[in-house]
């Protein structure tokens, strides 16, 4: 039973670290959002080759039932991509804030400019 | 006063009342110059503008009232002025007191910020704006008498400053916070209210909740802030 249930989650974490890959070959996902992933699927690829980590984890972490672990695990690093995304999105928001500021400001001088200097 | 002082008007389909404000602020013996910073309307302001014999700027998108400050201000701090007066587009500042708050800006008064308040003899009428204006008293230190005030003018530092940094979203209340927590000395005008010349007001009462979530994490987290530096370059 544990070696099919390892087999899954070995074969699960290739299909994600191989779409990543196949992402990013087609721009699809930038590099730097990539990591995010890359890492995520690197840690389920460890955890399923040696599932004993997650027994010692259990036992680290005072649960009692060690088939929680992996849930645990999973809830807590999705928390912390939503966390990256929502900063990821932060970003770029400020940045089209000072995008739009930036070209309102830009075609209000083009416009005094050409008020003075026409151009036919 | 030789300062150049630039009236920046912040209007999101205001088309009726944009020639009022402007012809308002006209009628002052001081001349002022104005600039309408064009939050994204969507009704006859662009039709409205060209006639009105202002320069203006356009924000392809509804952006919110700070983020429109700040393209006024750093079109401001890029054309040479010193001062910039932020003016509601709906017509409840009235352009007589604007006289008042550059005072306050003067060498005798030497303020970075001059705030224009409604409620400097009576209290304020909404509990709400009670509430936050003593909370936002005890948090500054200073007397906030009206908490929400869009009516200001900013000296030269606060304008350089402010180019790069106005908060967004409801930003009257975290104006107050932003400002103390750098250090920018304010002063508080006293101005008569008027009601908007045309339309409603677009604070709803759905959208109440969301501005004082706002307000309360922006209490909780501005005095926490890094103080800004100055930006070197214009």
């Amino acid at each position: 039973m544990p070696d099919r249930v390892q087999l899954e989650t070995l074969i699960a974490s290739l299909i994600l670290l191989l779409t990543v890959f196949e992402l990013i070959r087609r721009r699809k996902l930038t590099e730097e959002h990539a990591f995010l992933w890359i890492l995520l699927g690197a840690t389920l690829l460890v955890v399923s080759i040696r599932a004993d980590i997650l027994a010692a984890a259990a036992r680290l972490a005072g649960l009692a039932n060690p088939a929680a672990v992996p849930l645990v695990v999973a809830v807590a690093a999705m928390l912390i991509v939503c966390l990256c995304l929502s900063v990821i999105v932060s970003r770029q928001r400020k940045q089209i804030e000072r995008l739009i500021e930036e070209t309102a400001i830009l075609s209000a001088e083009l416009r005094d400019v050409r008020a003075v200097s026409p151009v036919k | 006063m030789s300062r150049a002082v630039l009236c920046v008007i912040v209007a999101h389909n205001e088309a009726p009342n944009l020639p009022l404000v402007v012809a308002d602020i006209r009628s002052q013996p001081e001349a002022l110059d104005i600039l309408v910073v064009d939050d994204g309307s969507t009704d006859r302001t662009l039709s409205v503008l060209p006639r009105l014999g202002v320069r203006w700027v356009q924000l392809p998108e509804r952006m919110g009232v700070g983020s429109a400050m700040r393209a006024g201000l750093r079109y401001a701090a890029r054309n040479g002025y010193e001062v910039v007066v932020r003016v509601d587009g709906d017509g409840q500042h009235r352009a007589a007191d604007i006289a008042g708050l550059l005072n306050a800006l003067d060498s005798h008064h030497r303020a970075d910020v001059a705030v224009g308040s409604r409620f400097q003899i009576e209290q304020p009428v909404r509990r709400s704006q009670r509430v936050l204006s003593v909370v936002l008293s005890l948090v500054t230190g200073q007397r906030v008498t009206d908490p929400t005030s869009g009516f200001c003018a900013f000296g030269p530092r606060a304008m350089r400053i402010l180019a790069e940094h106005h908060p967004t979203g409801y930003p009257e209340p975290e104006l107050r916070l932003f400002v103390d927590r750098n250090a920018l000395t304010v002063m508080e005008v006293s101005v008569r209210p008027r009601s908007r010349f045309h339309g409603r007001t677009s604070l709803t009462a759905g959208r109440i909740v969301a501005t004082t979530a706002r307000v309360a994490l922006a209490l909780a987290v501005v005095p926490w802030r890094r103080r800004v530096r100055e930006a070197v370059r214009a």
